[in-house]
């Protein structure tokens, strides 16, 4: 099955200038991507709706990781998709050009905390993404147990670009 | 993909623009006049993969500004179609042709997962619900459309439009194309709207205009911004000029479609054995 994540130039540029905003003890920022979702033979389409930043009190202070979230962030990102009918998609950044991996923690905290959206809305895909300046990697969850790369990013404005996502083997080799 | 062919004479849109083409997806609802000119020069450009959505056979009055169409064709009542397929793929081999000899509404799978919808379509309506289709699953809109009238005896008038509209852009009816009392009106005359006059040369002049949004807003060749494109052909002095209708029309955020009308409102995740 070949996953498209679309978002509007617009947005991804939202998104990016608020994850490289500082944070007081971070070194990154986290935040969640609510989506809608279509679906065509052998597709599925997740559409980039809202973004949720994760509040600053909403952080732990654990200096082994570049951010690390609270129960507190969970939580609303999960009332989210509990009062409305979307996927939720955890999002976070590199700072760099080409294409971002996710890392071995990134991995297993994500194996940790998506599934957990199923709980709340089990007809919706959740996942996560990484984005690098220009470049996107994303994984989905089409039940708590079956999980693919996202194929290909379209961010679509004045200029359409659109990109193939790296495949999670690949994420994994490039563990930083 | 592979895209067998010497590009080389439009190479200044870029090193990676010939890959970026080859795997475009583009849909174009309607292939009469406008549609079939832009199915052509898609193909000539090297777009990869291309949907074909209409639902008519060729008629002897098509053969006017079909392109690709031949005497043949209307003998054998033809899909547009398939007449399009077959002009696309004999210039390249390799282009991935869908088509669906429908209404688009019944192959709206094509739209969802192009990067590009253009119509090609008769009537302010059927613009305005492929408009909301193409913003509901998040993708550029490309309208192009020509009438022709007759302002005394003797002297007629042609214009066209071709109008790209962006899904967090304004819309048709942001941008005062579309209107309440044409809508209204046209929705009156439904059944009796009569013989729509079209020509090639004009249909080939928006066809060019449309194919020249696509590249750019995929394979741009000069830095610009903009949320909106529209162009306005005077088919008597044979002029295109930016319209200056959006400039006397109130602006802002669209309030026609929100950021919420986005995907399948009856979406359900598929079962686990067709996602393998």
């Amino acid at each position: 099955m070949k996953i498209i994540f679309r978002a509007t130039a617009r947005f991804v540029k939202d998104v990016r200038e608020d994850l490289e905003r500082s944070h007081r003890f971070a070194s990154e920022r986290v935040g969640f991507i609510s989506i809608k979702a279509a679906s065509a033979p052998n597709r599925l389409l997740l559409i980039a709706e809202r973004y949720h930043p994760v509040d600053d009190d909403d952080y732990l202070d654990d200096p082994s990781v570049g951010a690390m979230m609270g129960q507190e962030a969970i939580r609303k990102a999960l009332n989210v998709a509990l009062l409305q009918p979307v996927g939720m998609f955890h999002v976070h950044m590199h700072g760099h050009k080409g294409p971002p991996g996710f890392s071995r923690t990134d991995l297993t905290e994500q194996a940790h905390f998506v599934p957990d959206f199923f709980k709340v809305r089990k007809n919706r895909p959740h996942g996560a993404i990484v984005l690098s300046h220009d470049r996107a990697t994303g994984r989905v969850w089409l039940n708590p147990d079956r999980v693919l790369d996202i194929s290909e990013f379209n961010v679509v404005g004045w200029r359409y670009t659109f990109f193939e996502g790296l495949r999670s083997r690949l994420s994994r080799a490039t563990t930083q | 993909m592979t895209s067998p062919g010497d590009f080389s004479r439009q190479s200044f849109l870029g090193p990676d623009s010939e890959r970026t083409l080859a795997e475009a997806r583009v849909a174009i609802v309607g292939l009469g006049g406008g549609g079939s000119h832009i199915a052509q020069q898609l193909a000539h450009a090297g777009v990869g993969h291309i949907a074909l959505i209409d639902p008519q056979t060729i008629e002897a009055s098509n053969l006017n500004r079909l392109i690709g169409a031949t005497d043949a064709d209307v003998i054998a009542q033809t899909a547009k179609v398939e007449i399009a397929r077959r002009l696309i793929n004999g210039l390249r081999p390799w282009i991935n042709v869908e088509v669906a000899q429908t209404e688009w509404q019944a192959a709206d799978h094509l739209l969802k997962t192009a990067h590009v919808v253009i119509g090609c379509l008769d009537g302010f309506r059927q613009r305005m619900y492929l408009e909301s289709a193409a913003r509901r699953f998040l993708l550029p809109y490309i309208d192009i459309g020509m009438d022709i009238a007759k302002v005394a005896e003797g002297h007629y008038s042609i214009a066209g439009q071709m109008i790209m509209t962006l899904p967090d852009g304004p819309c048709l009816r942001c941008l005062g194309f579309l209107k309440s009392e044409q809508l209204d009106q046209e929705e009156n005359r439904y059944g009796a709207a009569g013989v729509n006059p079209q020509v090639v040369w004009t249909n080939g002049t928006l066809a060019s205009l449309a194919v020249g949004a696509i590249v750019r807003l995929l394979c741009p060749w000069y830095p610009s911004v903009r949320d909106y494109e529209w162009l306005e052909l005077d088919g008597n002095d044979q002029t295109v000029t930016p319209s200056r209708q959006p400039d006397y029309m109130p602006r802002g955020e669209c309030e026609h479609y929100s950021d919420e009308e986005v995907g399948d409102p009856f979406f359900d995740l598929p079962s686990p054995e067709k996602t393998s």
